[in-house]
């Protein structure tokens, strides 16, 4: 298999906007293609990641969509749904094509449009993401699957809710060093705890919002990354899934899949979670990050809120998580955040991530999850 | 082509009248529900249905309060996931219960929910 990199990364502001998610994508794609300084016509493939677009925009077949607004008509695409993982399962099978020799250059990304329908719609739409008939039927939706993790992990760790009002602190101090992020402000433990109930115990702060967003990177072979500038080498990337109920998962402090994509990446790259210097997951609600941090290694289970009230995630502490300021504050663009999260890796990577920048970070982890906790993918970069 | 031993479609019928069914693998042992074609312990496709008491304990709750759409108007209520006493879950709207008396652990009774012609799974106080 031959070695990739990622040469050009490309993210759109996020938050509100009043372009279609294709155009937030090819904004992003141009920024990408700028930053790898490939033109256009470079492109052998896009891998695509967009999630409600039939839904918010009444627009299926969105891959080729977006290679025209582009101007990339007549290469290849296909668009990836795995719920809020989709641009991170695009990224894996673009790692796959270039590195069984099939394509030299291929575009991945994402992007999607929520905030142009109302929260109760957007709740719903997201909410397909879990089984219409076991579970949409009791009116499930998914800060109420996160919710029920919380329960299970404070019920068998103690873990509280001030330990995941910390992530929301952490990632909304982060998100002020993001010039991109939905959220540049800082908010208080107060203020995550006195919140709005959304599904007991997740108040409005533990929760990430509705976002707008498109993010893109160009993928490269060997050959052609040892004439680009800065590449960014893939280490590794690994998908695993699990049961689609949450009834048939029989620990809800857990996510298996994490566990499982985890221990498959570090395989693949021959690494293992204290090699780690910087780690960009999935804190679509703070105790998402909490148990994440749990399955991707860097903690033991149980640990993982006691790491986040002791600042150990925090820039400038053992293992920073989420310097873009995460889902949480930087926003969830779903079919975007994979691909931006591996965006902000490779910025940091770099060494160009400014002043979120993590101090000689040398490799990097990416972890995306999609829905119900069945899809988690796990990806590892490197610098030369 | 083998039948299914208890399709989705049954098994909401049956908890229509009040009753749970899960499946058995004749060669392992496993308990399952809901329907699935193969054993995922042993890969075999020995079902066989069987009825269950419809007692269990909360194992995890959430009080949603966000709803989405269709459910809009229904905000309070509450969802659990139950573990049966037989070993297998089953996710549920729990009613009849307070919500601030809602705890892990606590012990409850399968009963069905049929609203709009539907039937969906719900729990009350055991």
């Amino acid at each position: 298999m031959r070695r990739v990199a990622v040469i050009g990364v490309g993210v759109t502001k996020f938050g509100k906007h009043d372009r279609t998610s294709a155009e937030l994508f090819a904004e992003a794609a141009a920024d990408a293609l700028a930053d790898a300084e490939l033109p256009a016509s470079a492109v052998q493939a896009l891998y695509y990641g967009n999630v409600v677009g039939g839904e918010t925009e009444k627009q299926l077949h969105t891959g080729p969509q977006a290679a025209s607004v582009l101007g990339i008509p007549t290469v290849p695409t296909t668009r990836f749904e795995t719920a809020c993982a989709s641009s991170h399962a695009a990224f894996r099978h673009a790692v796959m094509d270039i590195a069984s020799g099939t394509s030299e250059v291929v575009l991945v990304g994402g992007a999607e449009r929520v905030l142009n329908v109302t929260t109760e719609e957007s709740t719903e739409y997201f909410a397909y993401a879990s089984d219409a008939r076991w579970e949409q039927t009791l009116g499930l939706t998914f800060p109420g699957v996160f919710a029920l993790v919380a329960r299970a992990h404070m019920a068998r760790y103690g873990t509280t809710e001030a330990q995941m009002a910390a992530v929301a602190v952490k990632n909304h101090k982060h998100g002020t060093l993001n010039p991109k992020a939905q959220f540049q402000k800082e908010i208080t433990l107060e203020q995550v705890l006195r919140s709005a109930m959304v599904a007991d115990p997740l108040k409005l702060y533990d929760c990430c919002p509705f976002t707008d967003g498109g993010a893109a990177l160009v993928l490269v072979s060997e050959e052609v990354a040892r004439k680009a500038r800065r590449p960014i080498w893939v280490l590794a990337s690994a998908a695993a899934s699990d049961w689609m109920l949450i009834s048939d998962k029989r620990d809800l402090s857990r996510v298996p899949a994490t566990e499982r994509a985890a221990a498959a990446a570090y395989r693949q790259a021959g690494l293992g979670p204290t090699d780690v210097d910087v780690v960009e997951l999935h804190d679509c609600f703070t105790i998402a990050e909490i148990v994440a941090t749990e399955g991707l290694g860097l903690f033991e289970p149980g640990a993982g809120g006691v790491a986040a009230e002791k600042g150990w995630t925090s820039l400038g502490g053992k293992i920073p998580v989420n310097p873009s300021g995460g889902l949480k504050a930087k926003g969830h663009p779903i079919g975007a955040t994979g691909a931006a999260q591996i965006a902000e890796v490779v910025t940091q990577l770099r060494g160009a991530a400014d002043r979120r920048q993590v101090d000689g970070a040398k490799i990097g982890l990416t972890h995306t999850l999609g829905g119900n906790t069945a899809t988690v993918l796990v990806s590892l970069f490197g610098r030369d | 082509m083998t039948e299914p031993v208890i399709t989705q479609r049954h098994f909401f019928e049956k908890a229509r009248e009040g009753q749970l069914t899960a499946m058995r693998c004749g060669h392992c042992g496993e308990l399952s529900v809901p329907p699935k074609t193969f054993c995922p312990t042993c890969s075999q496709r020995r079902w066989e249905p069987i009825g269950l008491s419809g007692e269990g304990t909360i194992a995890s709750y959430t009080i949603i309060r966000v709803a989405p759409r269709a459910h809009a108007a229904e905000v309070p209520y509450a969802i659990a996931a139950v573990h049966m006493n037989e070993g297998v879950s089953l996710l549920g709207r729990v009613v009849d219960v307070p919500l601030e008396r809602l705890t892990v652990g606590l012990p409850v009774r399968f009963r069905p929910l049929v609203s709009g012609g539907q039937t969906a799974v719900g729990f009350g106080p055991a």
